[in-house]
């Protein structure tokens, strides 16, 4: 899969407007199974650290060395391997590899709009080296997983060996009907910025409750709220939260989506380019906290086939209002954008050739 | 059926914007520090007066070093307004004789974006300015006329490529001698370097110490030992010519180090007490994590250093919803200053024995606390009526300045007793 964006953003940063195009996303997604499928492996590659070095232009999102800009993913985004079986009426599963951590929601890519949230720091972990567990029974699930706490330097960076299983994670779900889930998670992140370890920790919560049809006009909705807490030692040093709420609904061949966003995120010292922080981080400092309150729409058509090959045309909108909320601070985003809100429009295709799981993470449970 | 799930979905949404605003409130808690209970109150700081401000609006203030009538601030990151960004590329120069410092010139580091630290060599000859984020570099000038600022040379190295933090000089042997603090980058550690300034024109490289394991973020020279501010290291010291252990500036000898509490060591003074003649203590800063301008975090430690082999934390000093950066010593009067950031300048009363307080007086951990010691002496700009983010402090000719991020550099009147 992947998608060609074409986005303006205005303004961006320095009050310059943005007009950027790019493939962003582009992946490909195999599985194999084995042994009456008891034995799966799972691989994604993605190719963004060819396509997004500069990163995508995206208000508000932050992470591993970008601000408002989304950076790209390691080469190899995931590969998982285990095995899953069932003893009485519990079905289990034991899964290792490098991807995606149990924590939070689902990942943006499988989500209905093409520019990330700016949660995606507070609600998900992934691009980790994982061992997890997986008990399911009736209609609940626990999923427990030990991983290594340092987040991707770069698109070729791999988990630091030293750092492996230094970090937990947990989360739990109830489907009390089809469809709806109901999901807590918690994880305790080692030193996420410093891949020597020494940085702040991280507690991260998030809830969130999904539902999803197949059929009929509302096909998905999500809600969750998430918060990131940094600690130096036993020291609360910063906290972080987010609340999320998105929809998507099909009229016909078109399918409606909206989401509206509200979290709060560090800001850190940038460098010349104004889009990329420092990374190794020279101290613990932050230069503040902006919360990015954010409504985005998007109108995709069902799209066209030509072969295996699908694309879906889109069109999304976004309005950010970005709101420093520690004063005095010497990184108010109003002062960098020039601007108290933000505009942002990107159209273009998404192409898919083949089949696309429609959710990542939660190995061995039904998906 | 269509109906009620959208109904649904406008109920969530309400619910969603409501968690929201429950969510994002700024009632956190960030930088909470814990308060240690006075068991006996101990005499109030007074507060330091104010002689007069020199105010820098358009970039943010870092470093201060004054030398006789002219003092120098360093600038720091990118200050943004409405859109226009002036990066932290220039030194200011001060004309330091009356209250209030006048704003005489600048110099301007091309390609720099912080020029965090600066200094002036004893002989008032030379003014050193390094360069952060990357390219590295140190920029030395020429101080015949203080007011002109005249550049000599450019030293860069590879070596140093991912940014300058701190350089402090010292004259060693008769020649000038730069202790450069390098960042680290990502798959390359940190590193102290030494260089030669003996030919400013030529400055050479004589010493490198990669520390693979920390950062280190400043030195202290004194007496042919060499203090290294190395975060989670701790406090390493080394002999560098002074410490009887064969040690020169070219083949360092470490002599000993010891981990404050809490690490993040930051910045050193070795206090030699001219009254007593004592060499016990050396004050190690730790710069704890803060969001700018808004809190900081990070204690003063004591150390007792009267074996270097074995150094030991005694006493510490704490101020909640604060934490130190850089200092400055009068040691005839037994003042420390310290730049507090939001704190803004704490002046403790360093003369005596520091290690010797009563069961009341001490932490958990037994160390003593100077705060409840009352060797809490003054405070500064605390009474100003206006944010401030104090950076350095020099204690220099009798008189105090304060370089403040937000505001510029201020004069103050010391403390006396």
């Amino acid at each position: 899969m992947a998608t060609a964006v074409y986005s303006n953003v205005n303004p961006g940063a320095l009050r310059q407007r943005i007009s950027e195009g790019y493939l962003t996303q582009p992946m490909v997604v195999a599985a194999a199974r084995g042994m009456d499928g008891h034995v799966l492996a799972l691989v994604t590659l993605n190719a963004e650290g060819a396509t997004l070095d500069r990163g995508e232009i995206n208000p508000g999102v932050y992470g591993e060395g970008y601000v408002d800009r989304r950076h790209p993913h390691t080469w190899l985004h995931e590969a998982m391997a285990g095995v899953r079986n069932r003893t009485g009426p519990v079905r289990w599963a034991l899964f290792g590899g490098k991807g995606f951590v149990p924590y939070g929601s689902d990942d943006p890519m499988v989500r209905p709009f093409v520019k990330y949230p700016v949660n995606h720091h507070h609600a998900q972990i992934l691009e980790r080296a994982l061992l997890t567990a997986t008990l399911q029974w009736r209609s609940g699930s626990l999923e427990a997983a030990r991983f290594n706490g340092d987040e991707p330097e770069g698109p070729s960076d791999w988990p630091d060996n030293a750092r492996l299983f230094d970090s937990w994670a947990a989360r739990a779900t109830v489907t009390p009907r089809q469809g709806l889930e109901l999901s807590a998670s918690a994880a305790g992140v080692q030193s996420p910025e410093f891949a020597r370890g020494d940085g702040l920790d991280q507690k991260k919560r998030a809830a969130a409750v999904r539902f999803a049809a197949p059929n009929g006009r509302l096909r998905y909705w999500l809600v969750e709220v998430a918060s990131t807490r940094e600690y130096s030692g036993a020291r609360q040093a910063f906290s972080f939260a987010s609340a999320l709420a998105e929809a998507e609904g099909v009229v016909g061949n078109v399918t409606l989506a909206a989401r509206v966003e509200r979290t709060t995120r560090p800001e850190e010292e940038r460098v010349r380019s104004f889009y990329r922080t420092i990374r190794p981080l020279l101290d613990f400092n932050i230069l503040g906290r902006t919360r990015w309150t954010t409504l985005t729409a998007s109108v995709s058509h069902r799209g066209w086939g030509r072969g295996p090959v699908v694309g879906r045309p889109f069109v999304e909108v976004g309005y950010h209002v970005p709101r420093a909320t520690l004063r005095p601070t010497p990184l108010d985003p109003v002062e960098v954008f020039g601007a108290n809100h933000i505009w942002s429009l990107s159209f273009g295709v998404r192409m898919q050739a083949g089949h696309m799981r429609s959710r990542f993470g939660r190995y061995g449970l039904d998906s | 059926m269509s109906m009620l799930r959208s109904s649904v979905v406008l109920r969530t949404l309400g619910a969603a914007a409501l968690l929201g605003s429950l969510a994002c409130r700024d009632t956190s808690g960030d930088s909470q520090l814990p308060v240690t209970p006075p068991t006996t109150q101990p005499p109030a700081p007074t507060k330091l007066a104010v002689s007069g401000r020199g105010t820098i609006t358009s970039r943010y203030t870092a470093e201060v070093w004054v030398h006789g009538n002219y003092g120098y601030t360093s600038s720091w990151g990118t200050r943004t307004v409405g859109g226009v960004a002036t990066p932290g590329n220039t030194v200011h120069i001060w004309d330091v004789r009356g209250a209030s410092p006048v704003l005489v010139d600048s110099v301007t580091v091309p390609g720099a974006t912080t020029v965090g630290d600066v200094q002036v060599s004893a002989d008032g000859r030379l003014l050193v300015v390094p360069t952060e984020l990357s390219p590295g570099s140190v920029v030395v000038y020429d101080l015949t006329n203080p007011t002109k600022p005249l550049q000599v040379s450019v030293f860069t190295s590879p070596k140093i490529t991912r940014g300058v933090h701190t350089c402090e000089i010292q004259t060693i042997n008769g020649r000038v001698t730069a202790f450069l603090s390098i960042n680290s980058a990502s798959g390359a550690p940190a590193r102290l370097m030494i260089v030669d300034l003996g030919d400013p024109v030529q400055p050479r490289e004589v010493f490198t110490l990669d520390i693979p394991t920390s950062f280190i973020h400043d030195v202290f020279v004194r007496d042919g030992l060499l203090f290294t501010a190395q975060w989670n290291n701790g406090l390493v010291i080394f002999d560098i010519g002074g410490g009887g252990r064969g040690g020169t500036l070219q083949a360092p000898v470490e002599l000993g180090r010891v981990v404050t509490t809490g690490g993040k060591v930051h910045n050193i003074w070795w206090f030699h007490d001219p009254a007593s003649g004592a060499k016990k203590y050396a004050f190690v800063g730790e710069e704890g994590p803060g969001s700018l301008f808004n809190s900081s975090a990070g204690d003063i430690h004591v150390v007792d250093v009267s074996s270097l082999s074995a150094p030991r934390e005694v006493a510490f000093y704490s101020v909640a919803g604060a934490g130190t950066h850089n200092f400055s010593v009068d040691e005839a009067g037994g003042f420390l200053y310290a730049a507090y950031y939001n704190g803004g300048v704490q002046v403790l009363d360093v003369r005596g024995d520091l290690a010797g307080c009563t069961a009341a007086q001490k932490a958990g951990d037994g160390r003593c606390d100077l705060q409840l010691m009352g060797r809490a002496k003054s405070n500064g700009l605390l009474d100003q009526g206006l944010p401030v983010f104090v950076w350095g402090v020099q204690f220099t000719g009798g008189a105090l300045f304060a370089s403040d991020m937000v505001n510029g550099l201020w004069r103050l009147t010391p403390s006396s007793r």
